[in-house]
């Protein structure tokens, strides 16, 4: 039942198969990069920097209008697959709230994606998300609100300032690829 | 898949320490048992101990005194056996057998999408590679002695990341191509070789 509400759902979704394999590209390289960089710098946050940039890309380069989405669920569920998920299948619902942020932030602001403001804006609300994600964990094994609160505030602050970083690089490569045609 | 899930969501419900180290006994007999490559005693204890000690840190701020701890520690402890499953799992699993198992619940369409990318991803990473070494040649000040300085950046986005994003939407088209040939999406059940 829940395979077929997902289908039909897709299906009045349907994505071209050559965007789909493009964000699908970006979803394995949002986790691969981080492996291959090994960014093991004990930073809390600094996986954000490439978390969001391969969302935004994914949103600014396909005209599909749940980009963001369809690759952080493509990405959350290649972490897992490829054994990188420390938070099992949460790590899905990380992905999908920053992808969902991108997507409502580019409906509402079409031209986002020339703009290195709007795009840092947006960047550090998508990565602000992972206070709620780190809150509700902690709070799900009974952690003192207060201490929960402090953590998920430092993991948030690490999280936002290297997802602008992330999100100040889409312009640039937007663009690029808008001069060269390559998107419209 | 089911016992990985159902350890993390015990160790969510586990207040107690006694409670805590029998599910610690049975996630570590699971972990003997099933001895999954490239994840070490060592690993799993380095991100214990890092991740305790900000927890008890941020315990005994909170509290004032050293009765923290013992909080802080149960709390890490409980955290780290929700992730340790997963960690198992993602390690114990082929990747045939887990896109085999998403396929029950994924649609087709999505699930290949995702096993291709992940196939043909060394594939790209290579591309990628090439693309370093022929802009490195040409001069592009992207080693990573030439990183150190911040105004070199730019040129990584400019001669590599902006041709790799090129290689990849043409990877993705032949892929397209190549799978609209072999008649994909005719069907609204996937189809595939036998054995497969």
């Amino acid at each position: 039942m829940a395979k077929s509400f997902v289908g039909r759902f897709s299906d009045s979704f349907r994505l071209p198969l050559k965007d789909a394999l493009f964000l699908g590209f970006c979803a394995v390289f949002a986790v691969l990069v981080r492996v291959v960089l090994r960014l093991h710098l004990h930073i809390s946050g600094h996986a954000m920097i490439i978390k969001i940039f391969f969302l935004m890309l994914g949103r600014g380069s396909t005209p599909c209008r749940y980009g963001a989405s369809f690759t952080a669920l493509l990405a959350g569920t290649a972490a897992m697959f490829l054994g990188f998920a420390k938070a099992g299948p949460l790590i899905i619902v990380k992905y999908l709230m920053a992808g969902v942020v991108i997507d409502l932030a580019a409906f509402f602001l079409p031209a986002m994606f020339g703009s290195y403001v709007l795009c840092a804006l947006v960047a550090g609300v998508a990565s602000s998300t992972k206070f709620f994600s780190a809150y509700a964990i902690n709070a799900l094994v009974g952690m003192d609100p207060v201490v929960n609160l402090q953590r998920s505030l430092l993991e948030a602050a690490g999280a936002i300032t290297f997802g602008i970083a992330g999100g100040l690089m889409v312009p640039m490569v937007i663009c690029r690829l808008k001069a060269y045609g390559v998107i419209r | 898949m089911l016992l990985a899930l159902t350890l993390s969501c015990l160790a969510f419900v586990a207040r107690t320490g006694v409670f805590l180290g029998a599910l610690t006994a049975v996630n570590a007999l699971v972990f003997l048992l099933l001895r999954p490559q490239g994840v070490s005693w060592w690993r799993q204890g380095r991100y214990f101990l890092f991740q305790s000690s900000i927890i008890v840190a941020l315990y005994i701020i909170r509290f004032g005194s050293l009765a923290g701890i013992w909080d802080g520690l149960l709390i890490s402890w409980q955290l780290f056996l929700a992730f340790w499953p997963s960690m198992v799992f993602a390690k114990t699993t082929s990747q045939a057998k887990i896109v085999r198992a998403m396929n029950r619940i994924m649609p087709s369409r999505m699930s290949f999408v995702l096993a291709t990318c992940i196939k043909f991803a060394p594939h790209l990473l290579e591309e990628v590679q090439d693309i370093y070494e022929g802009q490195v040649l040409r001069g592009a000040r992207i080693l990573p002695r030439d990183l150190i300085k911040p105004w070199n950046w730019p040129d990584v986005v400019r001669c590599v990341i902006v041709p790799a994003v090129v290689q990849g939407m043409a990877l993705a088209g032949n892929i397209a191509l190549a799978a609209r040939a072999r008649d994909f999406g005719l069907y609204s059940k996937r189809t595939c070789w036998p054995g497969e």
